[in-house]
């Protein structure tokens, strides 16, 4: 019931999904012990930084360091399985509080319960990550604030329940603070429940090796590559946003592997990727044309 | 018969008749007489004196015609045969019988006239100057100078072209004898130079004079130009202006000039292809040809002829499509030719590739990097000097205005490419941060022994003289600075005043500063291109090829003296020449030893304290190399030889550069100059700039950088321990200020730029408000695109309703924060409008709660709908298929506004609201920048004396409650002003940004808010609107308030036009609407309704009958725009 193998994708249910193999990851700094140490504690942990610098990537490898050094043992939740669950969410919108906690669906006769993935990690002690969360309705407040303190419930109102975490529960949060407007800030009674580790872009050589063993480009072009990636970030207030993230040059490093001219590569995966302004573009492109012969 | 009894009178009788008159006839008679005594019959004679007589005798003054008769007589009739002879005399009478004065001129001229007239031609002559005369001294005169310069003209004319010159003259003498009598002597000095095009001349002259006679004078004066073309081009320039002419509404007078200088401008071979085109567009559109030729040169100045026939093809078709467009496209102003004309061209214009070129440069840099043209730079007058070359000053990168230097386009902006990619090196890779005590990473560092011995130098060998040598001699220029640039080291190491910049402190190490800073340039430029090009593969070709050429550009080594060859040659090393690199032969192990140093700075990992010390290096090295010149066969091939072993730099070697660098080392000249003795050495003179690495002022960058970076930190105050005395100081010692001739100008010209350099550093955002009394820039309405060069300057286009398109980068809007006042303004509408403010409060009350919408039949959603879920129930019950949309979900509608208030500060505001029935559409303002200002002040005059309420002031009033009501919203706005003179001078005035928050500064800013200038709208809306686009709000508006039509100098064409103004506004509104703004008009010009229809068409406006409801109506207005 927990896993239906089919020819080549694998389904899970959402609690429980859990980070099998040792996801990539080079620290940035401390990253990993600061998350260890919050998770030991059950203090809740925000995400701030850039979009592809690395944030989700980090959850992931979290995610499967602490289960492997609970081997298992943490998630008590059938025993099944080792490790802890992870729950992504990203926020839109028009996420509402409903869509994280559950909802009744019509059924044959009457209605039926469908916990939401929110409720599914608190029940089985998953680490749940919100993504963006600024996005999501403020009435998902609501529920996110029980939860990221010293109470650690979910209300379920249309139950009219309460749900205790399990132990292993833990929420993770994103928030990308230049990118979202001053209307969009995330509000202070939220933050402070949080422990924020901030995320920016690797230095060259960290990314350099990121880009390697990513893309499986070599390390000449991978140092070009973070070259690019530093030199359009330099560009961030102007008219960028954020810049080309790790992610875009990674494609462009696999696109390069696949034989993809260099140039070529990083018009389509960078240049075209991060603007459509027409004269950032040839900038941008003017840039790639430096570094890339 | 009648001869016996007319021949009556005798001679005697003639003669005492004649004695009656003034002596000069008599006088005139009697020479005359004297001398035609032998040729004529008796008879002959006494009829000769007898029509002098009947002359004489016609009116009061026609004694003079006589005498002049007489005089003349004999010269004339030596031409003529008898006959002719009396029939020229009768002629002569006549014409006397007319106007004496007439008569006068005839004969006077008739004796150098004949000499080109034929005798029958006489009759037609006397006739056409006749024709000339209608009974008024004005007439009289002209038809006097005409006989006058007869002789002139016909040395010039044949008669037949003569007769069509005098009809030309009748023609035009209608309208103006003065006009005449003018193009009648400038035709004489013409007539020689236009060749046998003379008729067609006098035929066009003719047709202009037919058809708009005032043009006669221009096209006088345009055909001086004529005469500078081939005959053939002149004709058919000349055929082109008579159909010119007769299709009317053209200058021939413009025509003329300007296509003789295009034809003069191209080469022989094409003028007449030339000419081809011009009437290829006169068949469509007449008016376009002179705009065509005129504008011919500039065009081709910057695409070949070839180009340009593509150029002028282009032109023709949108000259069919539309006169007016085609028109703009011949003037050049029009953004398709700019753009074809672009496509073409292979140079490359900055102003066209600036903002690429500048994001890439800050892309590299990572800083903030502006780019400008050079000749700005070189405006700044604060020691740069040539705007041919690139340069950068720590944070704006300077390039030539435009380049082509290559065939193709690619290439030209490659070379741009590389040009930036140097000079961001110098920011990118440090060299502006070289600090006199870093110590270097491959050289045992010299610098601080240097300095030791420099010091001690200065101490102990003070009373020393300076030893003769030869080499230090060498430039007179050198001694006068070594001289008196050694009580500021003695100074420097006696009291601890260090110099102002750690380069300054390097380059004072050195005797020949030129000299070290020759050397310091190149080896860091060296550095630059080894570490570009390692960091930047990809640029690497164009470098390369860059470089190649800059190689062509190279003088010739051995034509320079040594010292100066051995410069050249580490240019040339520099450059990566690999052969053919040639070295005084005498000297190749001093180049062998500088292309080892040079090779290792060449490097990606050498920082610039590495260049310093291979600058000491070299130097010292240099300095051995006395700079005379010697014959060619003293020069070699350089040859690196067994140059692979890394030689490590021996303990002697250091001694060696040490003592030469404090003037110790003569020991070694007596060796390497030996036989040079005597010789004359030159002064030492820099090499030519390598064109794309430019001018590198290290020194002048350090010190301006230095000074920004004080600045920020102590934020305007003084800037930190530099002293005018020490800038001073620098300037006069530095090599990097060109030396002018003499001495006083010298000083003046540093205590000029010091005073530049001042100001530079105090540059502060200009605060004044009242700058509007400050100078205009002056830019003819005839210009072209503007660019935006200054901080917070923007340019827009504008769009030109006739010709349909934009005209490209034509309004300069400069942003301006608003000055502050005091808040009274503020309290005291508060007070006076308490019960209103209340009421808005009110109102917007109402508007604030969130509103929610509750949106039903979604497949998903918060929760069941009760109703649906029992219909779905029931289908199912019943069989049917039920529907999957059961869910609500509420919607929030969030306010999420921002919004700019626009508010118009033209001068009309001034007026006084209770006299504001006057017309508001004639702004009456001068179009002269000079009267413009004085009418400015007596408005502004008048405007201080009021005790009555103004436009302005309900305007102000109104923004007061608005913001003290906005404020409970929490909308996102802007306040801005606008108001302008002329097309360059549109002021944008920043009252409260929209990213701004609110403080007590905006009340302040508020009350400064005053009647300026002209209201150029377009501009100001295209600029509120990009502030707009900056919000990410969902719902923009721009609110504009204003009390008239748009109106300023030349925002219109001809100056009389409104519909341009109001076409243009149109258009800007149309754009932010096309944008996702919403605009809105308020106007409180009751005539508002008739323009307003056009301008705002399917947008909203406003117009209030009333200005005194405006505080009112405005917070209702916005209620009712945002809810």
């Amino acid at each position: 019931m927990a896993q239906v193998q089919a020819t080549s994708y694998r389904e899970y249910r959402i609690e429980e999904y859990v980070v099998a193999r040792e996801p990539f990851y080079v620290p940035q700094s401390d990253e990993i012990e600061i998350f260890t140490a919050a998770y030991k504690q059950r203090i809740p942990v925000l995400l701030k930084g850039p979009t592809g610098v690395g944030k989700t990537r980090f959850v992931e490898y979290m995610a499967w360091r602490l289960g492997q050094s609970m081997g298992g043992k943490g998630s008590k939740a059938n025993g099944a399985k080792p490790g802890i669950p992870l729950v992504t969410v990203a926020c839109h919108e028009d996420l509402t509080a409903s869509d994280l906690v559950g909802r009744y669906l019509l059924d044959t006769d009457g209605t039926r319960w469908l916990d939401g993935p929110l409720t599914r990690a608190v029940k089985a002690g998953g680490i749940c990550y919100l993504d963006e969360v600024v996005e999501a309705r403020k009435d998902t407040t609501v529920i996110v604030h029980p939860l990221t303190d010293h109470r650690r419930v979910l209300t379920i109102d249309k139950l009219g329940q309460i749900i205790e975490a399990d132990p292993g529960f833990l929420m993770v949060i994103s928030y990308n603070p230049g990118y979202q407007t001053a209307l969009k800030d995330l509000k202070h009674s939220t933050r402070q429940r949080f422990v924020a580790l901030e995320f920016s872009f690797p230095r060259p050589e960290v990314e350099t090796k990121i880009i390697v063993h990513e893309a499986g480009v070599d390390e000449d072009t991978a140092e070009q590559l973070a070259k690019l990636g530093e030199k359009v970030r330099n560009l961030g207030d102007y008219g960028l946003g954020e810049g080309a993230s790790t992610r875009v040059l990674i494609y462009a490093g696999r696109l390069m592997n696949e034989g993809v001219p260099a140039r070529r590569a990083c018009q389509v995966a960078v240049t075209w990727g991060i603007t459509d302004d027409a004269q950032l573009q040839r900038s941008v492109d003017e840039v790639v044309t430096s570094i890339f012969a | 018969m009648s001869n016996e009894q007319q021949a009556g009178p005798t001679v005697h009788t003639i003669e005492t008749e004649l004695g009656r008159f003034p002596a000069p006839v008599m006088d005139g008679y009697k020479e005359a007489r004297v001398l035609m005594q032998g040729r004529l019959r008796e008879q002959e004679l006494v009829n000769w004196a007898a029509q002098g007589l009947a002359i004489a005798g016609k009116t009061v003054r026609s004694w003079e015609a006589a005498a002049e008769f007489f005089k003349s007589s004999p010269a004339v009739q030596r031409q003529l045969s008898g006959g002719q002879f009396m029939r020229w005399s009768t002629v002569g009478a006549d014409l006397c019988q007319e106007s004496p004065s007439l008569a006068v001129a005839y004969f006077k001229a008739s004796p150098g006239s004949l000499l080109r007239l034929r005798p029958r031609q006489i009759d037609e002559w006397a006739g056409l100057g006749r024709s000339l005369y209608r009974g008024t001294w004005k007439s009289s005169t002209l038809a006097c100078r005409f006989y006058e310069l007869t002789p002139n003209l016909l040395e010039t004319l044949s008669f037949t072209e003569m007769t069509r010159f005098g009809q030309f003259l009748e023609v035009l003498s209608l309208r103006s004898y003065d006009l005449a009598s003018q193009c009648l002597v400038e035709g004489c000095g013409l007539f020689p130079r236009l060749g046998t095009e003379r008729e067609a001349f006098i035929g066009v002259a003719h047709a202009v004079a037919e058809r708009s006679w005032r043009d006669v004078r221009a096209f006088f004066d345009g055909a001086t130009a004529l005469g500078t073309i081939d005959s053939d081009q002149r004709s058919r320039l000349l055929v082109l202006a008579r159909r010119m002419v007769a299709s009317g509404d053209v200058s021939a007078g413009d025509f003329v000039k300007h296509g003789s200088a295009a034809v003069r401008g191209v080469p022989v071979e094409y003028s007449g292809r030339l000419l081809e085109m011009a009437e290829a567009i006169h068949a469509v559109a007449p008016v376009a040809v002179t705009d065509f030729l005129k504008h011919a040169p500039t065009v081709l100045g910057r695409i070949s002829f070839t180009q340009f026939e593509a150029w002028h093809t282009e032109g023709m078709g949108i000259l069919k499509e539309g006169p007016e467009a085609g028109l703009s496209y011949f003037r050049g102003v029009s953004g398709r030719a700019l753009e074809v004309l672009d496509t073409l061209a292979s140079g490359v214009e900055l102003s066209r590739i600036k903002d690429v070129v500048r994001v890439y440069c800050r892309a590299l840099a990572g800083e903030d990097i502006e780019l400008s043209s050079t000749q700005q730079l070189v405006e700044k007058k604060i020691g740069w000097t040539d705007s041919d070359i690139a340069t950068t000053e720590g944070t704006t990168i300077f390039l030539p205005p435009v380049v082509d230097r290559f065939p193709s386009k690619d290439d030209n902006f490659a070379w741009y490419k590389v040009v930036s990619t140097h000079q961001v090196g110098h920011i990118e890779f440090g060299s502006f941060l070289f600090r006199y005590e870093r110590p270097s990473t491959m050289f045992e560092d010299l610098r601080p022994l240097l300095l030791k011995s420099k010091a001690k130098d200065a101490e102990v060998a003070e009373p020393k003289a300076q030893p003769p040598r030869a080499v230090r001699a060498a430039s007179p220029k050198t001694v006068a600075k070594s001289s008196a640039g050694k009580e500021p080291v003695a100074e420097a190491a006696a009291a601890p005043a260090a110099p102002v910049t750690d380069m300054t402190r390097f380059f004072d190490l050195f005797d020949d500063r030129t000299l070290s800073h020759d050397v310091f340039t190149v080896a860091e430029a060296c550095r630059l291109d080894a570490t570009v090009m390692f960091e930047y593969r990809g640029i690497v070709n164009s470098y390369r090829k860059v470089q190649a050429r800059a190689l062509q550009e190279r003088p010739t080594i051995e034509e320079l003296p040594m010292r100066e060859a051995m410069v050249e040659f580490i240019i040339r090393l520099s450059l990566n020449q690999q052969a053919d690199l040639k070295v005084p032969r005498d000297f190749m192990p001093t180049a062998r030893k500088i292309a080892r140093l040079i090779r290792r700075i060449a490097d990606p990992v050498a920082t610039v304290e590495d260049v310093s010390e291979a600058t000491i290096r070299i130097y010292a090295l240099l300095t051995d190399v006395p700079n005379n010149k010697v014959p060619e066969d003293e020069f070699e091939d350089f040859d690196p030889e067994e140059e692979e072993e890394e030689q490590q730099e021996q303990p002697e070697d250091q001694e060696f550069y040490l003592n030469s660098m404090s003037g110790e080392g003569e020991g070694d000249e007596s060796q390497d100059s030996e036989g040079q003795e005597g010789e004359e050495q030159e002064e030492y003179e820099s090499p030519q700039d390598v064109s794309y690495r430019g001018e590198f002022k290290p020194e002048l960058a350090q010190l301006l950088s230095q000074l920004r970076l004080d600045q920020d930190m102590l934020d305007g105050a003084e800037p930190a321990d530099i002293t005018e005395e020490q800038l001073q100081e620098l300037l006069e010692k530095s090599s990097e200020i060109e030396q002018q001739e003499g001495e006083g100008e010298q000083q003046q010209a540093t205590e000029e730029m010091l005073k530049n350099l001042l100001k530079e550093m105090a540059k502060r955002e200009p605060k004044d408000q009242d700058s509007g009394q400050g100078k205009f820039i002056h830019v003819d309405e005839e210009g072209g695109p503007l660019e935006a060069t200054e901080e917070n300057s923007f340019v827009y286009d504008e769009w030109d309703f006739r010709a349909n398109e934009y005209k490209p980068r034509w309004c300069l809007v400069r942003e301006k924060e608003m000055a502050e006042g005091d808040n009274t303004f503020y309290q005291d509408t508060l007070t006076n409008y308490a019960s209103l403010v209340r009421d808005i409060h009110r109102q917007f009350e109402l508007v604030v709660p969130e509103v929610y919408r509750k949106i039903k039949r979604l497949e998903d959603g918060e929760d069941h709908e009760l109703d649906l879920v029992i219909e779905a129930m029931v289908d199912r019950r019943s069989g049917n298929t039920p529907s999957e949309k059961l869910y609500w979900k509420r919607n929030k509608i969030e306010r999420d506004i921002a919004v700019a208030f626009l508010l118009d500060m033209s001068a009309s505001t001034a007026e006084a609201i209770d006299e504001s029935g006057r017309d508001n559409d004639d702004w009456g303002a001068p179009d002269d920048p000079v009267e413009y200002m004085v009418w400015l002040r007596s408005r502004r005059a008048e405007g201080l004396r009021r005790s009555y309420k103004r436009i302005v002031d309900i305007e102000k009033e109104s923004i007061v409650l608005l913001v003290n009501a906005l404020e409970m919203l929490g909308d996102t706005y802007g306040i801005y002003g606008f108001s302008g003179y002329g097309r360059e001078n549109v002021e944008f005035y920043v009252i409260k940004d929209l990213k701004e928050r609110y403080s007590g500064a905006i009340p302040r800013r508020i009350d400064r808010i005053a009647p300026l200038h002209a209201t150029r709208m377009g501009p100001a809306i295209r600029h509120a609107g990009q502030r707009l686009m900056e919000s990410e709000a969902k719902s923009k508006i721009l609110f504009m308030i204003s009390d008239g039509r748009p109106q300023d100098r030349g925002y219109s064409r001809e100056g009389v036009e409104k519909e341009y103004a109001v076409h243009d506004t149109k258009v800007a509104l149309t754009e932010a609407k096309r944008n996702g703004i919403t605009p809105f008009c308020l106007t409180v010009d009751k005539a508002g309704h008739d323009y307003l229809k056009t301008m705002m068409q399917d947008m909203s406006y406003e117009v209030l009958s009333d200005i005194r409801l405006l505080p009112k109506r405005l917070p209702h207005l916005y209620k009712r725009l945002t809810t």
